[in-house]
């Protein structure tokens, strides 16, 4: 993608009258670090960038800020809040939109079409991180790493990440403005992942959930990263009733981890947030993306598509499968 | 399980349809086992799916559901919506390793008291087979 263009573009956006900030990524402050950006003025928007290490989903923040309540007299900030996708990121806009958590007059969705993002666990331990600001571009067969003023290539498939392997829907669906032409799709690779925990039987996938929960520390980073986790009410934090003790243990932990892969069903668009920040290292995307594989098996459905679309949940159809009832 | 082996169901069952349905049972004399501990509920549809998670983790071998049949609900559509759900939780169980035989989910009306008998001996019999599932109870803590 043309730098100039975004920072261009982006300038002309955060000048407008009804818009209060633009949210996009930025360089972080070493190695391969990229920031979220908050920009209010021209200034801000020539540090703007869209590189292969933008992984985060910056949707997320559409929910995540916090709204005090007006003093009396204040009128509400109905300003829009401009946003930069890529594929993925556009689904969690979307997906927003059918629960009703943003409005559509609200946000200003900037598509960028994602060639594919690099997983920044493998990256960094082939090419470790510097202290100097590094840097990664897309090249036609995969990305250029400079670090230090020394470029490497480095094919796709190396440095690729899971998400993005899987990814049917690398352009943004939604957008009020495009950034560039469409990507050309790829063919999403077999889901390796799922396929291992589910050809084990059923006591062998509960040993390996059991090992992985085990190591959960209950940090709900999971939580808090997710676009889609944003009730204000969240029933992990409940008191009353308790759904889930707060006691760091298995039982608490699966309990947990149930119950929200349980409320991403049908929601979950698949961006892989949970999965990265995890400090524990549990493959949740393995557990969301299996339910997601089963939602769009078992009942068609697939999330963060259509914005008129019914929620999963709070929907049904007559002839939905029932083949599991006594 | 208790000692001697035998399971403890928890049965969520609508007012409507399949608590008149194990009343029925019971008044027509029908045997069936005793291990089931009946929760009533208004509607399926008020069945959190959560209920299920937490019954196993608070001492259930076996967890079974049942409501009316599809366009019999009392609320018109809620065990539409319960099935939906419930059949989304058991593909989660299972794919975290959550013996299916642990949670079943049934349709008996008000004159089925013949049915009920035979959903509960299976949910007994299959949660039998499936076993103590200490593994997953509540910790608790003795200060
Ligand atoms: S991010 Fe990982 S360790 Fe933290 S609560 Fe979620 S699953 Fe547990
Ligand atoms: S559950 Fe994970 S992958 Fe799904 S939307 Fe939330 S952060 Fe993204
Ligand atoms: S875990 Fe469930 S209740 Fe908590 S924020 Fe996520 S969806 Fe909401």
């Amino acid at each position: 993608m043309d730098l100039e263009k975004l920072r261009e573009t982006a300038a002309e956006v955060v000048a407008r009258e009804d818009v209060k900030y633009l949210i996009g990524w930025k360089n972080g402050s070493y190695g391969y670090r990229v920031a979220p950006a908050f920009i209010e003025d021209a200034e801000g928007a020539a540090e703007l960038i869209f590189s292969p290490l933008c992984i985060s989903n910056l949707s997320t923040y559409l929910t995540l800020v916090e709204k005090l309540p007006l003093p009396r007299g204040q009128e509400p900030d109905t300003r829009k809040i401009a946003l930069m996708v890529k594929g993925c990121d556009s689904r969690a806009v979307t997906q927003l939109l059918v629960e009703k958590g943003i409005e559509r007059d609200g946000v200003v969705v900037i598509g960028c079409p994602c060639p594919g993002m690099i997983d920044y666990d493998l990256l960094a331990e082939k090419y470790p991180e510097t202290e100097g600001l590094s840097e990664v571009k897309w090249t036609d067969d995969g990305f250029l790493v400079i670090r230090d003023g020394e470029e490497t290539n480095v094919t796709r498939d190396e440095l690729l990440a899971e998400k993005c392997r899987l990814c049917r829907y690398p352009n943004p669906l939604i957008s009020d403005i495009m950034l560039g032409e469409p990507v050309e799709t790829w063919e999403p690779a077999e889901d390796k992942g799922v396929e291992e925990v589910d050809k084990k039987d059923v006591n062998g996938r509960w040993a390996y959930w059991e090992e992985q929960f085990s190591n959960c520390i209950r940090c709900y980073s999971c939580r808090n990263v997710c676009p889609l986790c944003y009730c204000q009410d969240c029933i992990l934090d409940r008191l009353n009733p308790t759904w889930v003790n707060r006691a760091v243990n298995f039982s608490e932990n699966t309990a947990f981890n149930i119950a929200r892969a349980f409320h991403l069903a049908g929601r979950c668009i698949e961006c892989g947030e949970c999965e990265r920040v995890c400090p524990a290292n549990i493959p949740l995307g393995r557990l969301n993306r299996k339910m997601a594989r089963e939602v769009r098996d078992k009942y068609g459905f697939e999330p963060g598509l259509d914005p008129e679309a019914e929620p999963f949940q709070a929907s049904y159809k007559p002839d939905d499968p029932e083949d599991f009832i006594l | 399980m208790s000692a001697n082996n035998e399971p403890n169901i928890v049965a969520f069952l609508c007012n409507w349809c399949s608590y008149a349905g194990a009343d029925l049972a019971g008044t027509s004399r029908v045997h069936y086992p005793s291990n089931v501990q009946v929760i009533r509920v208004m509607c399926t549809g008020r069945v959190n799916p959560l209920y299920v998670m937490n019954a196993l983790q608070q001492g259930a071998d076996g967890v079974l559901v049942s409501g009316c049949h599809p366009g019999d609900c009392h609320y018109m559509e809620g065990n539409y919506y319960a099935r939906r759900r419930l059949g989304m939780l058991k593909d989660l169980m299972e794919f975290v390793g959550v013996d299916p035989r642990r949670f079943h989910m049934s349709w008996v009306s008000a004159s089925e008291g013949h049915k009920w008998k035979e959903v509960v001996e299976k949910t007994v019999e299959d949660a039998r087979e499936a076993g103590s599932f200490e593994g997953f109870r509540r910790r608790q803590i003795d200060w």
